[in-house]
């Protein structure tokens, strides 16, 4: 954490503190003091030892406690006031690196390997399904121990599971697959698409997360169909985007493109079509690339320093974007990445940098015929089809959903680490609740490497 | 919501409290203008790096000649008005050793830190921002700030090494909120008087640092680190906290303006017009009250996206795809984005030459280091990469030069400007960047 992510969050734990003490929240407190002018252990130790358990998601230790309860009486006496000394105790927790890192503590089990321990247990529970702190209920499964048994846990899970607050968890989820968090600073170029806006953009992000949602927590439904389904979510600005008429009167509404748009899944949303592009045209490399990496967990490395691009740059006649990037075919260090990647950009060629649909290209109709692994298939429903029957893409899925909850790279986990998860997924015919519960019932699931020299590990910042 | 560049000025005059108080701070003045009668103290150093993505065009911007009485080539013609302040190096070298050339990057890391780096997007030491902060930013309230003009916090080109880069403010209004919202108390009024709540926040800082020992206990080497971090990102907050308590002493002649509102920041080229003069201005600022003496400016990220509406290709991908003019000999189009690029830099630098202070104007009393991650970017060539220093140090700095193709590894600019701010250090750079013997001829 840099000095100025620190200078925020500072800012933050003070702002937060200052609102929980004030005279519209004290109520809400457990405890009152004596006398609101002058500092009260008793009832300020009660406050922080309950707050503090919700902020570190474990008990505070005694020194932890008793050093703000002396921070709160210190500065009670000095402010002339109960509430004002524990404002400071409180933010000093909410800025102490036990709330703003995540901690895993081990302990060495019976069989030599190392297991997580119950708080920490919880800890990753709710950050993997709530993006957030464990309640009270999943904090008193860990300190029973009933969270290190089966049944204890799968009783919490299958709990949290139906929570509402799992769509909040998973929209974070996907928020990460799909890489919407870089979407905020796309920029698409005002001249040749006007109609593009912060609006749109904004819309777009958030119809991806609502399909996503939609499919895999409202309507149970197969996962692999976030690559074929015609069934989206749109408000006006989206309608105005896809070219749509909107005649409703709300917000959001369910929408289900024709059979004859051409539209497959989350592939062919304004999200992933604009997100993959420049801002002014679109890039089948760039497309190509981000969807082998995303859906398939097939990164691609970068291209060589000293490409010699004259090969496609004839001045003379304007060439489609498909004749020049075959010009990478004749050169074999360029074709073995090219190959791999461009067929899936090129067969959505059908949409342009923001998504819309087009058929033409410099006047020429544009191919939207791709190759790929000796499958050939058009355009963006063949893709969508080509993804969806492509084992690769569920397990790329468990890939991902396994190494965001243990906060590591996707690309360094085993296969075998998700074997559990990915195998319910696929019984479970593709249920994301199914995958999820997999994984985190799987035996090896909270345990961990025994450490070399030290005890513990810190496994993810957040 | 489009900002009007008159709607800033208009506020600018509005701070009729200020204004009043500078004939004030005039006499505080030496008859030479150069320091504090008073306390006799030396104005401060200051220190900015600005970077601009891709670099120019070999054929276009390097003078014929070396010295002072170079021709203002094409591409340098924007920063024309400011050549007496300005040093311009050519034929660099960025030896890359035994690492790849990351594109886009390892020539703007070499440039920022003088090792060849051996990551993408991660710097390999701290850069030279921080190294200059270590030794000139005691006592202000912030140790540096980076801003970004194209919206992307990420656009940071300062860091602490590794993974701690420091992100940028990402708007005029972001940055001014930093600067001059909450927490700052305006040096140029005369009713500047401590906030009393600092010392409130520092007894929670060091609260929160007492379990230091306990939080970095049975961490694994990563972690450790990382927790380390943590500590001395408290411990800076800490030391922004005891600055707080100073009233700083300033000479500029500046009136703090009223917040601007939210604008589109991102990379298209009108829209950076507007935002770069603006967050410029507000650095400018916060040099000439003392909140900082480390202002970093980005104009966009290596291998700019920047694009001119109407054009599908855009700056980047104009530098790949654009073909060489067999005529001309080189590409019009990165050519022209080339000069539109350092018109920029020249919107930077009226900013910076805009504030009166002491004998000169602020930028006579700072040092910027321009720097960019290509020399040639069709091919992500490294050497030859152009390499700008402008301001004066405070007479620190010969200016008005042109420092021909000597082969120099690009390092040596980097530890020129280290001995004119004051770093004391006998060489700089790893590897074949490693070098011990700065640009004497500049040093004053």
């Amino acid at each position: 954490m840099t000095p100025v992510g620190f200078e925020s969050f500072t800012q933050m734990a003070d702002s937060i503190a200052t609102q929980v003490v004030s005279e519209k929240y004290r109520a809400k407190l457990p405890c009152k003091p004596k006398d609101a002018n002058a500092p009260d252990d008793a009832c300020s130790k009660q406050v922080l030892d309950h707050y503090g358990m919700l902020l570190f998601r474990r008990p505070l230790t005694s020194d932890e406690l008793k050093n703000a309860v002396n921070l709160s009486a210190k500065l009670a006496k000095s402010q002339k006031g109960f509430y004002a000394g524990l404002r400071y105790g409180l933010a000093s927790l909410i800025q102490a690196p036990d709330f703003l890192f995540r901690k895993e503590w081990a302990v060495p089990a019976a069989d030599k390997t190392w297991a997580i321990e119950p708080y920490s247990r919880a800890t990753r529970l709710s950050y993997l399904l709530w993006n957030s702190t464990p309640d009270a209920e999943l904090l008193a499964a860990a300190k029973s121990g009933d969270l290190n048994t089966a049944a204890g846990l799968d009783k919490q899970v299958t709990r949290m599971m139906t929570s509402p607050r799992l769509d909040v968890g998973m929209r974070a989820f996907f928020n990460d697959m799909l890489e919407l968090d870089t979407f905020d600073t796309v920029s698409k170029d005002s001249i040749l698409y006007p109609k593009w806006s912060s609006t749109i953009a904004a819309s777009a992000k958030e119809e991806t997360l609502r399909t996503a949602i939609g499919l895999a927590l409202h309507d149970n439904g197969d996962m692999r169909e976030l690559m074929t389904t015609r069934k989206t979510y749109i408000n006006r600005a989206l309608a105005a985007d896809y070219r749509l008429a909107f005649p409703f009167k709300g917000d959001w509404v369910a929408y289900e493109f024709p059979a004859d748009a051409g539209r497959s899944g989350v592939l062919t949303q304004a999200s992933m079509l604009a997100m993959f592009s420049h801002p002014g045209r679109s890039s089948p490399t760039k497309r190509g690339v981000a969807l082998m990496d995303i859906f398939l967990c097939e990164p691609t490395p970068l291209p060589p320093a000293n490409v010699d691009f004259s090969a496609v740059n004839d001045p003379t006649g304007p060439l489609t974007v498909r004749q020049r990037l075959m010009a990478h075919a004749s050169n074999s260090a360029c074709a073995s990445c090219h190959t791999h990647s461009d067929p899936i950009g090129l067969s959505l060629e059908g949409f342009d940098t923001i998504g819309g649909v087009r058929t033409e290209e410099k006047g020429k109709p544009i191919d939207v015929s791709a190759t790929i692994q000796g499958k050939s298939f058009l355009g963006a429903i063949g893709l969508g089809d080509f993804l969806h029957d492509n084992p690769k893409y569920p397990a790329c899925i468990a890939r991902k959903i396994f190494a965001y909850s243990k906060g590591v790279n996707s690309e360094d986990v085993t296969a075998s680490s998700f074997k559990y998860g990915h195998t319910a997924f696929i019984g479970s015919g593709y249920k994301l609740r199914s995958l999820i519960k997999g994984l985190v019932e799987a035996p090896a699931y909270f345990t961990a490497d025994a450490p070399e020299p030290a005890a513990t590990k810190v496994a993810a910042s957040k | 919501m489009k900002l009007d560049r008159r709607f800033f000025l208009r506020g600018t005059s509005q701070g009729a409290l200020a204004v009043m108080a500078l004939p004030f701070l005039d006499c505080f003045l030496d008859s030479k203008g150069k320091a504090l009668a008073v306390t006799g103290r030396p104005l401060p150093s200051r220190f900015g790096t600005y970077f601009y993505g891709l670099g120019l065009t070999k054929q276009l911007w390097i003078p014929k000649v070396g010295g002072t009485d170079y021709e203002m080539t094409m591409e340098l013609k924007p920063l024309e008005g400011y050549r007496k302040k300005l040093n311009v190096f050519s034929g660099l070298r960025v030896p890359l050793d035994d690492n790849p050339n990351y594109q886009h990057w390892s020539g703007a890391a070499a440039a920022a830190t003088g090792i060849s780096p051996t990551k993408h997007s991660e710097f390999d030491s701290k850069t030279i921002d921080q190294q200059v902060a270590d030794v000139i930013s005691h006592g202000t309230r912030f140790k540096s700030v980076s801003a970004s003009a194209a919206g992307d916090p990420k656009h940071g080109y300062s860091s602490l090494g590794g993974p701690n880069t420091l992100p940028a403010e990402a708007s005029p209004l972001s940055l001014y909120t930093r600067l001059f919202g909450p927490g700052f108390q305006d040096p140029t009024k005369g009713d500047w008087k401590p906030d009393p709540q600092i010392m409130v926040q520092q007894s929670v800082l060091s609260a929160v640092s007492e379990n230091r020992k306990t939080a970095m206990a049975n961490l694994g080497a990563a972690d450790k680190a990382r927790m380390d971090q943590y500590f001395t990102s408290v411990r800076e907050a800490e030391l922004q906290m005891a600055a707080e308590l100073q009233r700083p002493d300033i000479q500029a002649k500046v009136a703090i303006p009223d917040a601007p509102g939210e604008m589109v920041c991102n990379n298209a080229l009108p829209n950076l017009r507007a935002t770069l003069p603006l967050m410029a201005k507000l650095g400018a600022m916060a040099l000439a009250t003392d909140q900082t003496r480390v202002f970093n400016m980005s104009v966009s990220e290596p291998g700019s996206q920047i694009f001119v509406p109407g054009d599908s290709l855009g700056y980047h991908q104009s530098t790949h795809e654009e073909p060489i003019d067999p005529v001309l000999g080189y590409q019009p189009r990165v050519a022209q984005y080339n000069i539109q690029n350092m018109e920029l830099f020249a919107a930077y630098l009226k900013e910076m030459d805009a504030i009166p202070e002491g004998d000169g104007t602020l930028l006579d009393h700072m040092l910027v280091f321009a720097f960019t991650d290509q020399s040639f970017a069709k091919i992500h060539a490294v050497d030859g990469l152009p390499i700008m220093v402008a301001g004066g140090g405070s007479g620190k700095m010969k200016m008005g030069h042109h420092v021909a193709g000597d082969s120099s590894p690009v390092s040596r600019v980097g530890l020129t400007i280290q001995k004119a701010m004051g770093v004391s250090l006998d060489s700089w750079g790893k590897g074949s960047m490693e070098i011990r013997q700065p640009y004497t001829e500049l040093l004053a």
